[in-house]
């Protein structure tokens, strides 16, 4: 069985530990997002030091920093994803051009995964109360 | 002159909906842009309103060519959840099936660059031999694509006898015609024309934007879960990375050809070594305390990160699902740049993308 650790961390420590991994050359497997009940993020930063996997947590945090200047693309396409699929932001990532989603969808903003479907169809045909 | 070539997203050269935009001057791309979306089932969300056997069945069809990993992953992590033992023979059959569908996934990639390049008479010998493996993979689980052998805590068919015996003879008669298909693909000279020098991923950029799996090894990166993070039995098998240094097509090519041996090697081992016993766990409706966990696969197209989420109740909470493609596609501006757009085709297509997988 693979190792898994989770790890709890603020937002402040995300870039921190971002950069500490990047010059032990630690890759990033991915970044993982959901919402929770109440509509707060729950961000993973999902390294791979050795055959475990460290996931160093943000919860209740719905804007984080971006890491972008660190992992690269790496990065990049994992958190531009998560904004437009979900109301989680991070600041200084370059979202000027979606990824995911038609540039007619929403304001650039997603929740693909919370809206419920009925809602998303009204918003895509531009007929939202 | 300075043009903004679009690509896509429907476009006859493409097997699935993507959008590029390549920035040329004059024939030579400048840069470019990659679009995704375009299959986007909304899967991820389907699971949270799902079971763990309703989505067992659901992530099997996030792909239809590595569709075993899906499945082979999500169980693992539910499996590392509720601290399953999963039994020996259920792991073995499990490794023969994903490795079998790492081969018919390598045949199939190397047909299509072949018809890319031009190179039509040889794409169909591959494809030839590609139907032996598809027609044992249906022996074994009754499907070409889609094969339900994963349940969780095990595997749901066992492999007969008789089955064993036709998996052998398959694997010499596709060995044989691969030494043949090896020697004209490493000697071909409108293969080497075609692939050689172009599409360049230098390994420092493939360790920059975080490469994974034939992709990342075609530049050099030694990285290979199956080794780095040895999961379910394949401690159990000698086998090697296969890494090659010229980061071109040619490269990715090789890479594909030399890691089908492997592959079998890995096979033949499995089916000698087959231990006796149950495949499974045998439970029909699994109960999953909560927790999360994430698991890496080594997918044919590369590392498979499966993160689930439970929270004791019978669906979902979470499931994250994330694939070689969306790993490896943000390299194709950098393998664009400064090729003709003649070659972008080809460019793009020596990732082995998955659109179904990456956009699910």
């Amino acid at each position: 069985m693979q190792e898994y650790r989770k790890i709890s961390i603020t937002k402040d420590e995300v870039v921190p530990v971002a950069e500490k991994m990047r010059a032990q050359g630690i890759p990033l497997a991915m970044i993982h997002a959901f919402l929770d009940e109440n509509g707060k993020g729950n961000v993973s930063y999902e390294y791979e030091v050795g055959p475990a996997i460290e996931s160093y947590t943000v919860e209740g945090e719905n804007v984080l920093p971006t890491i972008t200047h660190i992992y690269d693309l790496g990065a990049e396409w994992p958190e531009r994803e998560i904004m437009e699929l979900m109301d989680i932001r991070f600041e200084g990532c370059d979202t000027s051009k979606r990824l995911f989603m038609p540039d007619s969808m929403l304001d650039g903003q997603g929740q693909i995964l919370v809206t419920p479907m009925d809602k998303l169809i009204k918003k895509v045909k531009g007929e939202e109360e | 002159m300075s043009y903004i070539v679009p690509i896509g997203p429907y476009h006859p050269a493409l097997e699935e909906p993507v959008h590029a935009r390549l920035y040329t001057e004059g024939e030579e791309i400048k840069d470019a842009e990659v679009f995704i979306g375009y299959n986007h089932r909304g899967i991820e969300k389907l699971a949270q309103q799902k079971n763990f056997i309703q989505t067992l069945v659901m992530v099997e069809r996030v792909c239809g060519i590595c569709s075993h990993s899906h499945a082979f992953a999500y169980a693992m992590a539910l499996e590392s959840i509720a601290k399953m033992n999963v039994p020996k023979r259920g792991q073995y059959i499990r490794v023969i099936t994903a490795e079998l569908e790492r081969l018919h996934s390598h045949y199939l990639w190397l047909g299509i660059a072949l018809h890319i390049i031009g190179h039509d008479s040889l794409f169909m010998h591959t494809w030839d031999d590609r139907e032996a493996i598809m027609d044992i993979l249906e022996e074994i689980s009754g499907n070409r694509v889609n094969y339900g052998m994963v349940t969780i805590g095990g595997a749901r068919r066992d492999i007969s006898d008789e089955t064993r015996k036709n998996v052998l003879e398959m694997l010499d008669k596709i060995e044989e015609s691969m030494n043949r298909l090896t020697d004209i693909l490493l000697s071909d000279k409108t293969v080497a024309l075609r692939t050689q020098g172009v599409g360049v991923l230098t390994t420092e950029d493939a360790k920059r934007i975080g490469a994974v799996g034939p992709h990342a090894r075609a530049s050099n990166m030694a990285v290979d879960v199956r080794i780095d993070a040895p999961y379910s039995s394949y401690d159990d098998f000698e086998f090697k990375k296969v890494v090659y240094p010229t980061c071109d097509v040619f490269s990715r090519v090789v890479i594909r050809v030399l890691e089908n041996y492997e592959s079998i090697k890995i096979i033949r081992q499995a089916l000698d070594m087959l231990p006796k016993g149950p495949i499974n766990l045998g439970t029909r409706i699994p109960t999953i305390p909560a927790g999360e966990y994430m698991v890496r696969h080594e997918a044919p197209r590369g590392q498979l990160c499966y993160k689930v989420v439970t929270d004791g109740g019978e669906n979902n909470k979470r499931v994250n699902i994330h694939v070689p493609t969306f790993k490896n596609a943000p390299t194709v501006p950098t393998m664009l740049r400064g090729n003709s757009i003649a070659d972008a085709g080809l460019i793009i297509a020596s990732i082995d993308p998955c659109f179904s997988c990456m956009d699910r």
